[in-house]
């Protein structure tokens, strides 16, 4: 009896071991904020670069509507939320790929493998704290261009829905690319080939009627395109699309690339020999 | 005696220029660029057409024009240039900082070459790199704008500059930085941002007065305009007042780079 006492006692947890999916998520974002202020300022830089181009670019015509014979968004207004939806999912993106990847090639993967982690636990660790980094990206672009365009927020749970979502399909698929990755190379692949069109081609620059009818009709079939869509309406009360249908989208989403990933964990494919 | 001689091998005499080694060492920062010919071509150049689709897309509602230019074709030489500057830069900050990073930096600097020849044979891969991802960027273009070259000297001789000056600056860049965020930020907040205000997206006229005297102080400008000038015949500045100018820029930042490389700064101990 007195030998029990003086050992250490297994820890008990219930059904979800809160303890180690915090430590993951705390792991994630400590890692994540030594590098904070190149993950934010690039992408800030960048988008108030865009936003200088676009209104010079446009002279004049930056000031009427960019909606046809409407009393719709200027340039500015429309472009400054939409780049933060695109920094948002490219922030989330990056949250995903990298820290699993680097993990795998460092070989530390091992530890968050071998740690009492189900499956479940280990993909939202990961998924969570890159969505977590996309909407942190999102903030900041949106902060930096409400000082420079006039926008306010208008409704605040479709900028945290949609952002929200967004930023976890992103998230989602950056983790996925990263587990099957085994080189640096092939994240900023599927970055430039996937990623990047997928982004700048949801009508994150440019409302849909732009486009000839086949156009629209590919911008339709880009999920990306709901979740800047639907983020962008937050700021402007405008939208291309409606929420009953984004929202089911980028929620289904969302289930199915989590389902793929926990398949994947689950399985040890890349994680385990 | 003779015997003796033809048995033990001899240097090699080399003369005023070693040109194996130059060329050796030109073909090194080639193929070192064309191993990950996805990374380094390919993509520059899907990028560099997201970016005409999404200017045009959201520009070309109204009847944009720039002189009697449309504003796609107006473009398209901007952006060919942008790539260029950026990856000219990509190559030699990479190729440098990499070495250094991973210690090969020595298998460069034992051999048998000036700092003269180091300068031009880092440069000169910075330069291909610059001009195969330009022209690769073009043909890509040409396939959506009416890409006409109007004038192709000064198309060579601003695309080749250009190349040359980012080329000669991310040495620069490569010898001073010690870390890859060095470099980051560097490309961050300073390439990207004179690469895209330089004009490549607007024309100047389109800046307050004030900041016109600014645009023309830039080099940048000047290698954007007159590049573009070789394509549309449309330019913002003077183009031999710029070709002077980007010629002395170049030859003021080579002999600053064969300066360090013969202190060996960041690079010898």
């Amino acid at each position: 009896m007195s030998a029990g006492e003086a050992s250490y006692r297994l820890r008990v947890f219930g059904a979800v071991n809160w303890r180690g999916l915090w430590s993951l998520y705390r792991r994630e974002m400590k890692r994540y904020f030594k590098y904070v202020i190149e993950a934010l300022g690039g992408p800030v830089v960048s988008s108030l670069l865009f936003l200088a181009v676009f209104s010079l670019a446009a002279g004049e015509e930056a000031y009427g509507s960019i909606v046809a014979g409407s009393q719709g968004p200027d340039l500015g207004a429309f472009i400054a939320p939409g780049m933060a939806g695109f920094s948002l999912a490219l922030g989330a993106f990056h949250g995903g790929c990298y820290p699993v990847l680097y993990d795998k090639l460092e070989g530390m993967i091992t530890d968050v493998v071998g740690a009492p982690l189900t499956a479940t636990e280990l993909v939202i660790g990961y998924v969570f704290s890159a969505a977590t980094m996309g909407l942190l990206t999102g903030i900041a672009v949106a902060a930096a261009a409400l000082l420079v365009v006039d926008i306010q927020v208008l409704a605040l749970w479709r900028l945290l829905l949609f952002g929200g979502l967004l930023s976890l399909v992103m998230a989602t698929l950056g983790f996925l690319v990263g587990l099957w990755a085994d080189t640096w190379d092939r994240c900023s692949a599927v970055e430039t080939f996937l990623v990047m069109p997928l982004g700048l081609l949801s009508g994150s620059f440019f409302p849909l009627d732009t486009l000839p009818e086949l156009g629209q009709a590919a911008i339709r079939l880009n999920p990306v395109f709901y979740g800047v869509d639907g983020f962008r309406s937050g700021f402007i009360g405008w939208s291309d699309s409606s929420a009953l249908l984004g929202l089911p989208v980028l929620a289904a989403l969302f289930l199915a690339l989590f389902a793929l990933a926990w398949l994947l964990i689950r399985r040890g494919y890349k994680t385990k020999p | 005696m003779t015997d003796m001689a033809q048995m033990t091998p001899r240097p090699r005499t080399i003369g005023l220029v070693n040109w194996r080694g130059l060329w050796t060492l030109y073909l090194k920062e080639v193929r070192r660029f064309l191993n990950v010919f996805t990374q380094t071509v390919l993509a520059p150049m899907i990028t560099s057409l997201l970016f005409l689709a999404i200017f045009t897309l959201a520009l070309g509602r109204g009847e944009l024009n720039f002189g009697n230019v449309p504003y796609p074709q107006f473009l398209a030489p901007g952006l060919i240039m942008m790539t260029m500057i950026q990856n000219s830069f990509a190559n030699t900050s990479s190729s440098i900082l990499i070495s250094k990073v991973q210690g090969n930096i020595v298998d460069v600097l034992m051999p048998p070459l000036s700092p003269a020849e180091l300068t031009l044979g880092f440069a000169g891969g910075g330069v291909s790199r610059g001009v195969i991802v330009g022209l690769s960027a073009g043909i890509g273009m040409s396939i959506f704008v009416d890409v006409a070259i109007h004038n192709v000297f000064a198309v060579v001789y601003f695309g080749i500059m250009a190349s040359m000056m980012l080329s000669l600056f991310g040495m620069i860049g490569g010898l001073w930085a010690e870390k890859f965020d060095h470099i980051a930020a560097v490309t961050n907040f300073v390439i990207v941002p004179f690469s895209f205000l330089s004009g490549t997206f607007y024309s100047i006229e389109r800046l307050p007065e004030n900041w016109l005297f600014v645009a023309h102080l830039n080099p940048f400008f000047y290698l954007i305009d007159g590049f573009r000038f070789g394509f549309i015949g449309h330019h913002d500045g003077s183009v031999w007042l710029g070709a002077l100018i980007v010629g002395g820029v170049n030859l003021a930042l080579a002999v600053i780079v064969q300066r360090m490389m013969s202190r060996g700064y960041n690079l010898k101990p």
